[in-house]
């Protein structure tokens, strides 16, 4: 009972104050004026709001589809036993653990085509890399960047999954002469859908709603082919202080994450139930 | 199915100050169902991995049907394993888990689908076949897995760790028969390890006991319960232990010890100290059933060597029936003798 009274108080509540500003027409403090779902119809035929989405759907899924199973195949490289497990372990949270925004700035030193490591290796290896000036370079290395963040995320609960497997059932494997892909889809794989469904979950929400990253490292540009939802909207709140058409935005935002992950949870429990 | 020999096989895990096991020699037949009894830690389980190709000994041979696999990996050696708690493809039907082992040895659709046909008729699970395991009990579970060991044709040795253990107790003795039965029409060389002496005793033609490092004794049920050569083997088998007393008491010239089975005593009235016979006080009666219209049971008799248990009819004489804190005589009948711990002889007394 008490947690359900801070959730309501933490969360519902703020939503509501959003709902409510959705559905009004904020000039200043004093005026206001109840518009119904106004908002709502611009902001969906907004092109620059379609653009965006369209986007971030493209960064998510991307992202997503590198680091899913890269982050697997790491997590079954790492021994499960052994003095070197611990040191890795730890290699492997660091970049969880640096703040979002230096992660970017990181990057943009790193991808510097003057002095950065990376921009310098591409560039003497003939191709004129430019983050800033090219879209499709920036694209490239804000993928990179958040595969290097966040990869191993996956692979410590991957390989937190593959640790509760008991010795015997690749005991069994090896009597029964699997090979080593028979072993990954028929031992490994079934006993990791719980945590990849986790694993899956969080990027998935988490991509969908990144802002410090893309913002620190290229602002949104070159032009706009860089700014995802979670920027346009705060264009939209904090420069603009447009609070109405933003209001509606995060309610539209917040429901959109929603359905997916409703659309991924239910699809994998329905699986789950057939089988 | 293969014969194997141990040849003074021995094995120390990497670090360790001495040998998990030393010199063990050991012959099990073609056939044969053998169990390998021992108390937590004797070393079945490394002798099990050993077995299986999951360790390499490091002293001494392995052989199967006169090859030496010591070195070999398992998948090379034709050995099938069941585990104490049921190890299937969770993501597979009971008949692909069936035909999986067949699969990977590259055999062909018609013969997998004869063969996994046959097992399942063989422990009647062929209700089954389209299941998935989460769909399953533990008991059948269990089965599917024990199939799954037997589904390959030219498999030398199944081996089987404790695989009564995940089952429920009620259920323990259909799994036990399955076994039995199993193992007796395909004729399949199966080596069983367990802690539980009832079950190496009920299930096996030759047992194998097992001490830390070393087999004690190896020989068929009878053989272990009624002439075990060695003290340990006389306390661990049989349910109760055997009886030991100084050889001197009963009035025996053989050995310093003597051992006896519950049901090799008889007890009777106290009597003034006759020779051979032991005084004690009843701490407890058991009833197991009766014989002969009598109450039947096992009585525990505190003596000044210790507690010591009879089998037999819970009266005296036939007569006045035995309570709890009775003054006794227990006579024994049969006994084997021990010296230094290790059988010297054994006899019959009046």
């Amino acid at each position: 009972m008490p947690v359900v009274l801070i959730v309501a108080f933490s969360a519902v509540i703020p939503l509501m104050t959003v709902v409510n500003y959705s559905v009004q027409d904020i000039l200043d403090f004093n005026s206001r004026f109840y518009v119904g779902l106004d908002w709502y119809r611009e902001t969906l035929n907004d092109p620059r709001f379609l653009e965006a989405f369209l986007r971030q759907l493209g960064f998510s899924f991307t992202v997503l589809l590198i680091e899913v199973p890269l982050g697997i195949a790491v997590a079954r490289g790492i021994p499960k036993t052994g003095r070197f497990t611990s040191p890795i372990l730890i290699l492997l949270a660091i970049p969880l653990l640096i703040p979002w925004n230096v992660v970017a700035t990181i990057w943009q030193m790193f991808a510097r085509p003057d002095i950065g490591l990376l921009g310098v290796a591409v560039n003497a290896m003939g191709i004129s890399y430019n983050y800033t000036a090219e879209p499709m370079h920036a694209w490239l290395t804000l993928v990179a960047m958040d595969v290097w963040h966040w990869t191993s995320l996956v692979a410590l609960l991957a390989f937190a999954g593959l640790s509760a497997i008991p010795n015997p059932f690749y005991q069994a494997a090896e009597l029964d002469g699997a090979s080593k892909w028979q072993v990954f889809r028929y031992v490994e794989l079934p006993r990791l859908r719980g945590v990849l469904v986790i694993a899956i979950l969080l990027r998935l929400m988490d991509s969908f709603m990144i802002y410090t990253e893309p913002f620190v490292l290229t602002g949104g540009g070159p032009g706009n082919t860089t700014t995802f939802l979670s920027q346009y909207l705060t264009t939209m709140a904090v420069g603009q202080f447009d609070l109405g058409p933003a209001a509606a935005f995060s309610v539209i935002y917040f429901l959109f994450i929603l359905l997916f992950c409703w659309l991924f949870y239910t699809s994998v429990m329905v699986r789950r139930d057939e089988s | 199915m293969a014969q194997i020999s141990l040849d003074n096989l021995s094995f120390r895990y990497p670090g360790a100050t001495a040998d998990t096991l030393s010199g063990l020699n050991l012959e099990v037949a073609h056939a044969e169902a053998h169990a390998l009894l021992g108390a937590s830690g004797a070393g079945k389980t490394t002798l099990l991995n050993l077995l299986s190709g999951l360790l390499v000994p490091t002293g001494g041979a392995l052989r199967m049907n006169g090859r030496d696999v010591s070195a070999l990996p398992g998948r090379a050696r034709d050995v099938a394993q069941v585990f104490q708690f049921p190890v299937l493809y969770e993501s597979l039907s009971v008949a692909d888990n069936l035909a999986f082992p067949l699969k990977t040895r590259g055999v062909s659709r018609a013969e997998i689908a004869e063969r996994t046909a046959y097992i399942c008729e063989e422990l009647q699970i062929t209700a089954l076949r389209e299941k998935k395991p989460h769909a399953l009990s533990l008991f059948e579970k269990q089965l599917v897995a024990v199939g799954k060991a037997l589904v390959r044709p030219d498999v030398s040795l199944v081996l089987l760790d404790e695989p009564l253990t995940a089952v429920e107790p009620k259920i323990k003795w259909r799994l036990r028969q399955t076994l039995r039965k199993v193992q007796a029409d395909l004729q399949v060389t199966m080596i069983y390890v367990t802690h539980d002496q009832t079950e190496a005793l009920t299930f096996a033609d030759k047992v194998s006991v097992l001490t830390t490092g070393g087999i004690l004794q190896t020989g068929t049920p009878e053989e272990v319960y009624a002439a075990p050569s060695h003290e340990f083997v006389g306390h661990f088998v049989g349910s109760p232990g055997m009886n030991f007393l100084p050889s001197k008491v009963v009035g025996v010239s053989q050995g310093e010890r003597v051992g006896f089975r519950a049901e090799w005593a008889s007890l009777s009235q106290q009597s003034a100290l006759s020779d051979g016979a032991v005084q004690g006080l009843v701490t407890r009666i058991r009833i197991q059933g009766t014989r002969a219209g009598l109450p039947y049971g096992l009585v525990t008799v505190a003596t000044e060597h210790g507690e010591l248990s009879v089998r037999g009819e819970l009266s005296l004489g036939g007569e006045k029936e035995l309570v709890v804190g009775d003054s006794v005589a227990i006579h024994v009948h049969k006994y084997v003798a021990f010296e230094a711990q290790h059988k010297v002889g054994e006899g019959e007394l009046v």
